[in-house]
């Protein structure tokens, strides 16, 4: 069932020349490929990480001196971030120097930009979980750039309620981003492949 | 099948196969290679120096930090790469092509802004020290 509906997200048939790896090379699906990698790690990084100031780094400690394993896939997890993020930067200036962003397709680009500022925003959320001193201060610098912008202000006290790395804010920082931003990852990475094949036929992208 | 087309299973599946694979093997061996770095409990009371952001956002730090009003700059080219579509008033090329003629100056601005980016990230990176000093990389 999962089979036929990942076929049904792509179209029956393709435009063999735009299977030439020369043009799109592959960089959103490359991207998508490290999302789910990210969503596998994650997963199993949940059965460890406890959400609390207090627990958090030893939770992390815990993992990866008595969990067989345990540190290589938090790096795994992190690496996996890093290229996910570098990924989709790659494709979406690929989309730009193409010129694949143009009408008809400007649904598609405005999908594109929202999984773009959403991998951000997964990935400053991600960088304070481990709570250590590299965690703390990175989210309380990523802070004070929020509350530069205008109604940063308010934005910032949506997210961080209590300080960075107090008990509400971490619990939200870690809610948002096992559950909410992963969620809308999938459901727009999603509406961006579906878009595709809508799309398809006006112009010949792939 | 219309001429020049293919069943996307299995010739595009098998790309998309292809493609995950290498991610995976690729980001598997790497990992063994860069451990994730772990840095001594976070301490509210122990401010390092200089303090910097996650390197996705270094670039933002290093641009804020010549002046607080240049944020409105940051906003002002993420509205306009939004609005990219109803911006680029060229007409779409007809055939899947890089870098077309007709969006010669959207490629160059594009190319340009990819470029500081990159200088704004490496620059506070590794040339800033204490105090947000410049300081040598070497």
């Amino acid at each position: 069932m999962i089979e036929d509906f990942l076929k049904h997200l792509f179209p029956r048939a393709v435009l063999q020349r735009n299977l030439t790896l020369s043009y799109t090379l592959c960089l959103g699906g490359l991207a998508f490929s490290c999302l789910m990698l990210l969503a596998a790690s994650g997963l199993l990084l949940l059965f460890y990480y406890q959400p609390t100031p207090a627990a958090a780094y030893p939770s992390i400690l815990l993992l990866e001196s008595s969990v067989w394993g345990g540190r290589y896939l938090r790096s795994l997890h992190r690496l996996a971030s890093h290229f996910f993020l570098v990924l989709i930067v790659l494709h979406t200036l690929r989309v730009i120097l193409t010129g694949a962003y143009q009408k008809p397709r400007e649904l598609n680009w405005l999908v594109g930009c929202a999984l773009l500022l959403l991998a951000i925003f997964e990935g400053y959320t991600g960088y304070l979980l481990p709570m250590d001193q590299l965690a703390l201060w990175a989210t309380q610098t990523g802070m004070e750039l929020l509350h530069t912008m205008p109604v940063g202000g308010a934005l910032r006290a949506a997210l961080v309620p209590d300080g960075v790395g107090e008990p509400a804010s971490l619990l939200r920082f870690y809610v948002l981003h096992i559950l909410m931003i992963p969620g809308a990852l999938f459901f727009l990475s999603g509406l961006h492949f579906y878009r595709i094949r809508k799309d398809k036929g006006v112009l010949p992208y792939l | 099948m219309k001429r020049g087309y293919l069943k996307s299973s299995p010739y595009f599946f098998r790309l998309i196969k292809i493609a995950l694979t290498l991610t995976v093997l690729t980001l598997m061996a790497l990992t063994a290679l860069i451990p994730a770095p772990l840095q001594e409990q976070a301490n509210l009371a122990r401010v390092p120096n200089p303090v910097k952001s996650a390197w996705f956002l270094l670039w933002i730090q290093e641009l804020v930090s010549y002046s607080k009003y240049l944020i409105y700059l940051v906003l002002a080219l993420t509205a306009a790469f939004i609005a990219l579509p109803w911006l680029s008033r060229s007409a779409p090329p007809q055939g899947a092509c890089w870098f077309p003629r007709e969006s010669r100056v959207v490629n160059c601005v594009a190319l340009a802004i990819c470029v500081a980016v990159l200088a704004l990230t490496l620059v506070a990176m590794f040339c800033r020290g204490a105090n947000w000093q410049f300081v040598s990389p070497f």
